[in-house]
This record gives structure tokens, C-alpha cells and sequence, in this order.
């Protein structure tokens, strides 16, 4: 079933029913017939002043005048066009689509499960360079005068090849560089607010940077938030916003909070890291200028790049140079959980000792765990299955 | 499921997982299972389920974060469904589990609307999963209860009673305190009547919808999840309500 049709650039082109993705203010459409191209539409009729940005934006390109690698898809899902309705009313813009499967968000590597399931390669040293692409786009950004403003791990994607890419671009701020006129960023995700975004301030670098810092120590701490944990004092509706405002994190101030079991250790950062990341998370949560810029993370990042170890023991199993042995192994020791693989496969059991000889009471339970191990296999399958259905 | 626990995992923990640490959002599907919705509309609520339960799957930011309850309210009284599984009353057992686990139950309709009972029944489980995870450290955006109801309340014996009026003042002192956000939907055939409670228990978010258009109801449900992880103001779930209140009924003859 068909949409509505709407025009880009003049020419009419037919939307599908449903939207691939909806929120409050606005819904993404693909085009039928063309798989490369979605069409944002706002919910409610945007103002002359949102027509005069994309406008303006249109006649702007970022980021262009940098060689990529031909496999690199663009670093901003920048507008291709004006959307207008047959009469002429602006409705909203089209970009190039950077859907599932091939382009996932960002909070998909922040679960082993869905790692699993999406980058089955991704090991630490494949977040550690997402974390470098981010820092390198914010860096790009900020040079280019623009700020991301809403930035968050739910709009920016990232492909099989770490590669990222800024997916709301309308909402990014910039000044007119012809009139002056500037354009803020009206939204924000209150998880990767800072204080002074939280209380209304407007978008600016360092609010950038204090978000690219969150998703930098989320990746290298595969999904972890550094305002994660629920402070001692505390009422009963306290939530990451609640830690932010209260420069509350367990990475600075671990006494201060009830740290949710499973929380990996901040030491999984390398030293040069976990410095910017406690600068980001203690004094920079209320002093904008504390705050690294992404250059600086940009330059901790590389130097990790060049000298990660990797684990014989268990496969993606890779670490910083910092730590004398594998972090993700002791983990396994203690916890029993492997951040990067999946439960191991029960082993399939040796046949049962045929039953006729009477065997000592130790032997039986050698039986009983033979039949247990089954009977966790069974288990595991029909989880498993159960998972995949 | 068990294996991937450490064997002297404290009991109480057990439904929650070990590695996601991201910030939880409790949601209760509070659903009249009573005999007018016998037939088309119960069929519609059950395929609607399966339908919203592997677009929840599917969802990269959703399916860690959301953990989804079930309440009904019908037959001799009210359940706890822990996904597919009606829970005993009284069970130690959480009834939320997590969206990417959530299988839908299937649901019959018969007998009498506890609608009151229910809703007390949903914010008991609200409270004691908030303890939950509070106790592990772990935080969570503001609960989402979405009550749907064709019907009036009733008592046990399928009788119209006034038992409702006590809910009212709870409802509003707990919806002010920002514990949760309620969403009651009158469907179906419901009367005048039946609005008129469902305005009392949620006096912005209450609508009355033609038909059974419980998939429409569940992506509703799902982007006011959104909007609740981007931490919108309430102006926005405002719009995402009223657009919902604005679709065309997907079962109607």
C-alpha cells in the first residue's frame, strides 16, 4: 500500500504507508522505488525558519573536502532536497538512507547479545576504533563550525567497518556563514545532556564534547554509562539525568553509588583515556572549559590503536598495553560472564557407562552430571532457539 | 539461561540481567480480558501482540531497555502474565521480563472487569520492580502503564460498582509525583460511562478509539518509549497521544 506523495526538488516521488522510524516531532519514510533515499516529514507544519535552514543547509557541504576511503560511507546523512507537499507547503527533507542491517546505532555495540548478533567480529580493539571515527567526526565538525548538539547513541550509526555516521542533521547548529543568521539546535537527549544543556543552555562544543566523552566510555567499557548506579542518598526516581546534574559518577566517585553488578571496570581504559574520562566525568560536568575537547580524545585514542595486545586464550579477547594480562579473562574468572562471547556450547557428553555394574556412590553422580550436562544442552537449545524465533 | 549466571547468584537477582547495565523502563500492558471482548477483538489483541512483540526484538534501543509486564482483567479476576506465563498469585517472581525475551501470552475473554483491582494489581508490580532495580544499582526511566478496557468496572460478580472512585485520588497524587504515566484507552463499545472513568484515571491521557486498533495502540507504546529515553518533555507525549487518538480504526466493519 501506498503513501503520499510528495515533491523533491519538483519531482513527485510516493512514500510507503509506514514509517521506518517515528518520534514526536518528525517521521522517517522510505521512497518507493528508490531504496537509497528516506524522507523526513515533521509532524507538525515546520516554520519559515526550519525551511531557511534546510535551504541553507542544501547549499552547504561539510565534511566534503576530505579523501575517504571509497568503502567510508558519508559522514553526515546531510539533506539531498526539500520536501514539499503537490501544493508547495515545505514538509520536510530527503537524505540517503543509512539503515539495518548494514548501518546499525550505536547502543547496538552496547550489549554482548546484540553485538553478537550484528558485528559478530567486534572485539575491543573494533570499539576502540568507533570511539577514534567519533572523536575524528566531532573533531571534523567543530573545525567545519558546526556543533552536533543533539548527540546521542541512538543517532549515529555505525557500519561492519566501524565506520560512523551523524543521522539528524537538521537539528545540528551553525551561523549562516553568508547572512550570519545563526541556527541552534533545539533537542537534545537528556542521557548525553550536560548540565547546562539539561537547564536550557544552548548546544555548543564543549556540550558536544562532554557527549562525545559518555559514548567514548560507553564503547570502551562495551555499553557502560559513566552515570550508570544509583547514589546512596538518593530519592526513589534518580536516573542518569539525576547523576549528570549531581556530577554524579562511579568513575570519579565509585563510593558514592550502588554500581550495578556487571559494571566492567573503569581500569579497562588505558591510562591516557581514563585521564580525559575522569576530567569529562568530575570537574568538567560543571565547567564546560575542563572538558577535553575531541581532539585531545582523538589523540589518546591513536595512540592505543598502534600497540593492542591481543589474548591467546579466548578468542576477541583484545586490551589495552597497559594491563599485564587480559582483563576480559580475569572477568570470566571472577563473574563467569564474557563481555565479547556468547555462553560457551555445552560440551556433548561421552556416552553413558552401561547400567549393569553396581558403581560407587561417586561414579552415580558421575552418571547424574552426565544426565545434567543433557539436560542443559536441551536447556540451551531451546533458549537458544527461543532467542532466534 | 541459568548458565550464564554465576551459581550462587542471590535468588532475587535472577531476572536481571548480568551484562546490561542500560537504563531500564518498566512498561504494564493492563488489558480487559472480560467476556465483551470475546471473538474478533480478543483475536486482534492476540495477533497485535505478536505482531508488536518482534518489532520490540528488532529495536536496537528498545530491546534492552524496555521490560515488559502483562495484567489482565477478566474471567473470575485479575493475572500477572510473566510473558506467556500467568503467574500464581503471590509468586515471588517478577512479572516483567526484558523486551528482547517478552513473548506475548495468548489470551481468552470471559467472565467479569476488576479494572480497579488491575490497576492497583499494575502499580504494585510498578513499585516492587523500581525496588528491584534499585537495589541492583540499576536506574529506569518512568514506568509506562497503558490501561485498555471495552468495559466498565465491575466486582466479582459482574456487577457495576462505584469501588473505582478510591483509585482516582492515588492515581492522580502518583501520576504527580511522576511515578509513572498512565494511558487509559476505552475501545470497542464502551459507554459514555465507561469514558467518563477512564477521564477520571487519566485526565490528559485517556482517549476513546472506534474499533480494535490494538497495533496502532502498541506502536504508541513504543514511541512514547522513545520519546521516554530521549527524555522529551510532556508536551511531547502529549502529540505522540493525540496522533494515536487521531488514527483510523484498523478493525472496524
Amino acid at each position: 500500500m501506498s503513501g503520499r506523495v510528495v515533491h523533491l526538488d519538483g519531482k513527485p516521488v510516493v512514500l510507503a504507508e509506514a514509517p521506518l522510524k517515528g518520534g514526536g516531532q518528525a517521521a522517517v519514510f522510505p521512497v518507493e522505488g528508490d531504496h537509497g533515499t528516506v524522507v523526513k516529514l515533521y509532524r507538525d507544519p515546520p516554520g519559515p525558519d526550519q525551511e531557511r535552514r534546510l535551504a541553507r543547509m542544501l547549499t552547504m557541504s561539510p565534511l566534503a573536502a576530505r579523501p575517504t576511503d571509497r568503502s567510508q560511507p558519508p559522514e553526515l546523512a546531510w539533506p539531498t532536497a526539500l520536501a514539499r507537499s503537490p501544493e508547495g507547503a515545505f514538509l520536510g527533507y530527503a537524505m540517503h538512507r543509512f539503515g539495518e542491517p548494514e548501518h546499525v546505532q550505536l547502543v547496538g555495540l552496547f550489549t554482548r547479545a546484540q553485538r553478537l548478533r550484528l558485528f559478530p567480529e567486534a572485539d575491543w580493539r573494533f570499539l576502540l576504533g568507533v570511539s577514534w571515527n567519533l572523536a575524528f567526526m566531532t573533531a571534523r565538525m567543530h573545525h567545519d563550525d558546526l556543533v552536533i548538539g543533539d548527540f546521542s547513541s541512538s543517532n549515529v550509526v555505525v557500519d561492519g567497518n566501524g565506520f560512523v555516521t551523524f543521522l539528524d542533521c537538521d537539528s545540528i547548529a551553525f551561523t549562516d556563514p553568508v547572512t550570519g543568521e545563526p541556527f541552534p539546535c533545539l533537542m537534545h537527549t537528556t542521557d548525553y545532556s550536560a548540565p547546562e544543556r539539561q537547564s536550557g543552555s544552548p548546544a555548543t562544543r564543549a556540550s558536544d564534547d562532554f557527549a562525545l566523552a559518555v559514548l567514548v566510555y560507553q564503547l570502551l567499557t562495551a555499553g557502560n554509562h559513566p552515570f550508570g548506579g544509583v547514589p546512596h542518598e538518593s530519592t526513589s526516581e534518580s536516573t542518569v539525568k539525576d547523576n549528570i546534574a549531581a556530577s554524579c559518577s562511579y568513575v570519579v566517585r565509585p563510593e558514592h553509588v550502588v554500581i550495578p553488578r556487571g559494571t566492567v571496570d573503569p581500569s579497562v581504559l588505558p591510562p591516557g583515556l581514563l585521564t580525559l574520562a575522569r576530567a569529562a566525568f568530575g570537574p568538567g560536568v560543571h565547567a564546560p572549559a575542563a572538558r577535553p575537547p575531541a581532539e585531545a580524545w582523538l589523540r589518546a585514542l591513536d595512540q592505543e590503536r598502534s600497540q593492542i595486545r591481543v589474548c591467546q586464550a579466548r578468542p576477541l579477547h583484545t586490551y589495552g598495553a597497559h594491563l599485564p594480562s587480559c582483563p576480559w579473562c580475569e572477568r570470566v574468572t571472577r563473574t563467569r560472564h564474557d563481555v565479547f562471547n556468547g555462553p560457551r556450547p555445552v560440551p556433548v557428553p561421552p556416552p553413558p557407562p552401561p547400567p549393569p555394574v553396581p558403581v560407587p556412590a561417586a561414579h552415580r553422580f558421575g552418571a547424574l552430571k552426565v544426565v545434567c550436562a543433557l539436560v542443559l544442552l536441551l536447556a540451551f537449545i531451546v533458549v537458544v532457539a527461543g532467542r532466534l524465533g | 539461561m541459568s548458565s550464564e549466571y554465576p551459581p550462587t547468584l542471590p535468588a532475587e537477582y535472577a531476572d536481571i540481567e548480568f551484562e546490561n547495565n542500560a537504563q531500564r523502563l518498566p512498561l504494564v500492558l493492563c488489558l480487559d480480558t472480560s467476556s465483551s471482548m470475546a471473538g474478533p477483538p480478543i483475536q486482534t489483541l492476540n495477533n497485535a501482540l505478536v505482531e508488536w512483540t518482534r518489532e520490540l526484538h528488532d529495536d536496537v534501543s528498545l530491546s534492552y531497555s524496555v521490560e515488559v509486564a502483562v495484567v489482565t482483567f477478566g474471567g473470575q479476576g485479575v493475572a500477572a502474565w510473566r510473558g506467556p506465563q500467568p503467574l500464581a498469585p503471590g509468586t515471588p517472581v517478577s512479572p516483567f521480563v526484558p523486551a528482547h525475551m517478552f513473548r506475548p501470552p495468548q489470551l481468552a475473554a470471559a467472565g467479569v472487569t476488576l479494572m480497579t483491582e488491575a490497576l492497583e494489581l499494575s502499580m504494585q508490580i510498578v513499585a516492587a520492580r523500581k525496588a528491584e532495580l534499585r537495589a541492583s544499582g540499576l536506574q529506569y526511566y518512568r514506568p509506562q502503564i497503558c490501561l485498555v478496557t471495552d468495559g466498565i468496572p465491575t466486582d466479582a460478580t459482574g456487577h457495576r460498582t462505584d469501588a473505582w472512585h478510591r483509585l482516582v485520588p492515588v492515581l492522580a497524587e502518583e501520576q504527580n509525583a511522576r511515578r509513572f504515566r498512565l494511558y487509559a484507552i476505552g475501545v470497542g463499545g464502551i459507554t459514555d460511562f465507561g469514558e467518563q472513568v477512564l477521564r477520571a484515571f487519566a485526565p490528559k491521557f485517556n482517549a476513546t478509539i472506534q474499533g480494535f486498533p490494538f497495533r496502532e495502540l502498541l506502536q504508541m507504546m513504543s514511541a512514547s518509549a522513545n520519546a521516554e529515553q530521549k527524555g522529551a518533555g510532556d508536551e511531547v507525549f502529549e502529540k505522540i497521544f493525540s496522533q494515536f487518538k487521531t488514527q483510523r480504526p484498523a478493525w472496524e466493519s
